[in-house]
């Protein structure tokens, strides 16, 4: 192996693990701010560090220092304290390990070398996804059962069927969309979806499957215990749920790997149907072979999106009430500095690459930023829908509940497999 | 079981990739095999259900890492999806909906003399198998190649070579399922 070789595999495994792990602050500030403003208040905006607030952003700070400050308790009935410990460590890993077959850009061409952009460069793709995501399900079955408390059995009972319940209609849409795309490989999968339907629509797999999208990502609510799903932890009826137990960190283990489930189910979602990092109408050889164009605009681009950005700060980021010497006006006017002074140093950077390496490997280098760019952007928004479905939809009864995945999805979804393989078939 | 380690060697050596790929590979094989072993014996030892089906589980996650190092993929992400994660979670479910306390257990006084009797009778089918792995010849053996036991390579081996078989245990598979389905239904309209 040579150093390259090596290089890369730790910066892979290095995005697989922190990237999860960094979004989850982002998810946490997005689910309360986004709670705020459909619910027409402001959310958290007062946690600050020498009054800079990041935007709500530093709550999440104050919460971890909560969290891991917070005593530790293990009830004295539980009697399987093995498993009352193991289970938040199971979820949690099973989290993040799930998240490591997604590609987060395309395949990247290096001396002649492809490199994989997955934590982990398998071609098992989404049986990988679904293996680590069986997992997930022990978790909370242990937590609720070694709890030894009827609320946190009946939330772990209830989380075991409606996940093993929710379990078939994901696999059956899946089946639906590989009929069409022919791999399981989620890197073809997603290269395929680079291709233009009619020459000028993106064959994203929503536009070819949208019955197969609509069912996997209500199953995936499911999957993920998410409202409206969330009866597992149905605070009007069960206190806590399964976690009603959990104090300190083993809470903060289920609540991170809540968080980290959302982030990987949203990136498996966009990697599905959504095109992964494929830019609409842009596939990767256009972009290498278009390098300094694109770099230029997006040089030309750049000020002018932190121009609207700081304007937008600065409308928002003061007191609703007159202040003298108003500290937030102040801290507008540090953030100000710092979006321009990101903004020039990136075009430094990229006038750097432009004079001095494009041509060359330095091109397939910038592509694989932009592609992860996308990627992300792309996962960020599908995360939104999530907090705005939460925040808009009220919590299934639980027989309607079963209903719905049994009566409804299922057949619809074995209904989708027969047409398309029927489709397929008669295409080709 | 106790032949695989020679085979996974030689398999090894054959990509000569260096001697520290070959440890490594050893080196799991062995966490791998003990892990499995571990479990299995845990499956019939311990009292608890619960405890016996966790520890089915490890053993069902150490196979996963055989199939794994012999390259076979696909069957790596089935034994996952279907042994470890489906199967075992519906058996987990059961013991969770029994709720077994230690004292719902029967007193096994005579547990023991069962081992030790079990194990005296099978001592003799231990020696043989020992036997038959000593005996086994040394050739040394080679990765089949063009990704054999990736998802589409088994997949064509099934629809083309092996479709009827392959169907017929589809449609038995299916004669429980509808079986159980009747059956369960039946149960709940007399009530």
């Amino acid at each position: 192996m040579s150093q390259l070789d090596i290089l890369l595999i730790i910066l892979r495994v290095a995005f697989g693990a922190f990237v999860p792990l960094c979004f989850i602050a982002v998810l946490v500030w997005m689910e309360r701010r986004g709670a705020g403003f459909i619910q027409d208040r402001s959310g958290p905006n007062r946690a600050n560090i020498f009054g800079f607030r990041a935007g709500g952003l530093v709550q999440n700070l104050a919460d971890a220092v909560k969290l891991v400050t917070k005593e530790d308790v293990i009830p004295g009935h539980v009697r399987h304290k093995f498993y009352f410990v193991l289970a938040p460590v199971i979820l949690f890993v099973v989290s993040v390990l799930s998240f490591a077959a997604v590609p987060f850009a395309d395949i990247l061409v290096l001396d002649g070398k492809e490199y994989m952009m997955q934590a982990i460069p398998t071609d098992l793709g989404i049986l990988w996804f679904l293996a680590i995501v069986g997992f997930a399900v022990y978790g909370i079955i242990l937590a609720g059962w070694s709890s030894h408390n009827k609320y946190s059995m009946l939330g772990g009972l209830r989380s075991a069927s409606q996940v093993i319940s929710y379990e078939i209609p994901l696999a059956l849409a899946i089946i639906s969309v590989l009929i069409v795309y022919g791999t399981v490989n989620l890197t073809e999968i997603v290269q395929y979806q680079g291709q233009l339907l009619f020459g000028f629509i993106p064959m994203w797999g929503i536009v070819l499957q949208p019955l197969a999208g609509v069912i996997f990502i209500v199953a995936a609510f499911a999957e993920a215990n998410r409202t409206p799903f969330d009866l597992v932890e149905g605070e009007s009826e069960l206190v806590g749920g399964f976690h009603t137990e959990y104090s300190s960190m083993k809470f903060g283990m289920f609540f991170m790997g809540e968080y980290v489930a959302l982030f990987t189910s949203s990136a498996i979602i966009v990697t599905l149907f959504f095109g992964g990092f494929q830019i609409p109408w842009l596939s990767t050889e256009t972009l290498v072979n278009n390098a300094r164009p694109i770099t230029v605009l997006i040089m030309l681009l750049l000020p002018a999106l932190a121009y609207f950005f700081v304007k937008w700060i600065n409308k928002n980021n003061k007191s609703h009430y007159a202040r003298p010497d108003d500290p937030r006006v102040r801290e507008a006017q540090v953030y100000t500095k710092v979006v321009w002074g990101l903004v020039i140093a990136i075009e430094i950077v990229l006038l750097v690459y432009l004079i001095a390496v494009s041509g060359g490997p330095a091109d397939r280098i910038l592509v694989t930023f932009l592609q992860i760019l996308t990627f992300l952007v792309k996962t960020t928004l599908m995360c939104f829908v999530y907090v705005w479905v939460r925040w808009t939809l009220p919590r299934f009864r639980y027989d309607k509940l079963q209903k719905l995945g049994w009566e409804i999805l299922i057949p619809l979804a074995l209904l989708n497999i027969i047409v398309t393989a029927a489709v397929v078939v008669a295409l080709s | 079981m106790n032949c695989w380690p020679q085979k996974v060697r030689l398999l090894k050596k054959s990509t000569k990739k260096g001697a520290l790929d070959i440890m490594f590979a050893d080196w799991l094989f062995f966490t791998f095999a003990v892990i499995a072993v571990l479990g299995a014996t845990g499956l019939v030892l311990f009292r608890h259900p619960l405890n016996g089906a966790m520890s089915f589980i490890v053993t069902l996650i150490a196979l996963a890492g055989l199939y794994a190092l012999l390259s076979a993929k696909l069957i790596f992400a089935l034994q996952l999806i279907v042994y470890a994660g489906a199967i075992m979670s519906l058996i987990i479910i059961i013991i969770m909906f029994l709720n077994i306390q230690p004292e719902d257990l029967p007193h096994e006084e005579t547990k023991w003399m069962y081992l030790i009797g079990g194990a005296i009778i099978v001592m003799p089918i231990g020696l043989f198998m020992v036997k038959m792995v000593r005996t086994l010849p040394n050739i040394s053996t080679e990765i089949v190649g063009n990704n054999f036991g990736g998802v589409k390579e088994v997949g064509i081996q099934l629809y083309q070579n092996w479709l009827i078989p392959f169907e017929f245990i589809a449609i038995l598979l299916l004669v429980p399922l509808v079986g159980a389905v009747v059956l369960a239904g039946k149960r709940g309209k007399n009530k």
